[in-house]
């Protein structure tokens, strides 16, 4: 090629939209949003044996300002709903969620007065995991999906 | 110590009914003396714990007024249990508090403000204590509808 020819060795040259999704992808950090046994598996997710770490995810930060991919794992109620929805506000863009469970996802087994029938009716969601509560493997199949998505994101997308 | 027969021979005009199920009796009361009975169960026959404060809605079952507010006392002394009902209508739904008996009563008879619209006159701060303080309506209530009234549609979609 042309260019590299030019230049001295240690240097290479790529497109920056591509460098920065590879940056992000490989470096997401979730936001736990635990409210029920979705929040347990999300925990044996992030231990030793499924260790989430391989995947460029294990710093957990419990403050929205420094996250960048919500997992909100369990039911939420009509009380936690504005809690949710301010939590999402504080996290700087790019952002990501991920629903995790049946309940986060459509309400699960509760259909009633106080439970809200899927975070998507009011936060847009990213990726979906089924299940009651999801095995580890589906939320690692949900992080790998969230970066396969990162990766195709164009920089007019994100500012 | 058994308080439904003392409690028939001291408030005999009070004593709306009593009742036996699985070896565990109960007494049915009016609310106008409730709070004089409650005193006189605790101090008389030691009942000196309120293990719970609930409701029961009875719509259309017949019975003589809507809802139950139930007492479950202990005795801690003698290892004891009583249980009291007493019948609030629904067109008043009022009763006195508990809250100068035990201390136990407050917090309780907030939730079954919250959850059935029961007012204890008296309260020393009754106000909802589960559901958001500008919930409308009272969902335990047996006429109240099971997916709500729009509630949990009634947040605002976030536009970035």
């Amino acid at each position: 090629m042309g260019l590299e020819n030019s230049l001295p060795d240690g240097v290479l040259t790529t497109k920056l939209e591509w460098l920065v999704n590879w940056g992000r992808k490989n470096s997401l950090w979730p936001m736990p949003f635990g409210t029920a046994c979705c929040a347990i598996e999300l925990m044996g997710t992030l231990s030793s044996r499924y260790d989430l770490s391989r995947f460029g995810s294990e710093v957990i930060r419990i403050s929205p300002r420094q996250a960048d991919l919500m997992i909100v794992s369990g039911r939420i109620a009509l009380k936690m709903m504005p809690v949710l929805l301010r939590i999402w506000e504080q996290m700087p863009e790019p952002k990501w969620c991920i629903s995790m469970g049946a309940c986060a996802s459509c309400g699960g087994i509760f259909d009633n007065y106080a439970m809200i029938q899927g975070i998507d009716r009011f936060i847009p969601v990213d990726v979906y995991i089924p299940g009651c509560p999801p095995r580890p493997e589906s939320v690692i199949d949900a992080i790998m999906e969230i970066q396969k998505k990162v990766e195709r994101e164009t920089l007019k997308q994100r500012a | 110590m058994d308080p439904i027969p003392k409690i028939q021979e001291r408030f005999a005009d009070q004593v709306v009914g009593t009742g036996e199920h699985a070896r565990q009796k109960w007494i049915e009361v009016k609310r106008d003396r409730v709070v004089d009975i409650l005193r006189f169960v605790r101090d008389e026959c030691g009942f000196d714990m309120l293990t719970d404060l609930t409701c029961v809605d009875h719509l259309n079952q017949g019975t003589p007024e809507r809802f139950a507010i139930v007492y479950n006392l202990y005795s801690l002394k003698d290892n004891e249990r009583a249980r009291l009902k007493a019948w609030v209508p629904e067109a008043d739904p009022t009763i006195e508090t508990a809250s100068s008996v035990w201390k136990a009563a407050p917090w309780a008879e907030r939730e079954v403000y919250d959850l059935f619209g029961i007012v204890f006159k008296n309260h020393p701060d009754l106000k909802r204590i589960l559901l958001p303080a500008d919930y409308v309506g009272h969902p335990l209530r047996k006429d109240y509808p099971l997916t709500g009234r729009g509630e949990r549609m009634a947040f605002p979609r976030y536009a970035p």
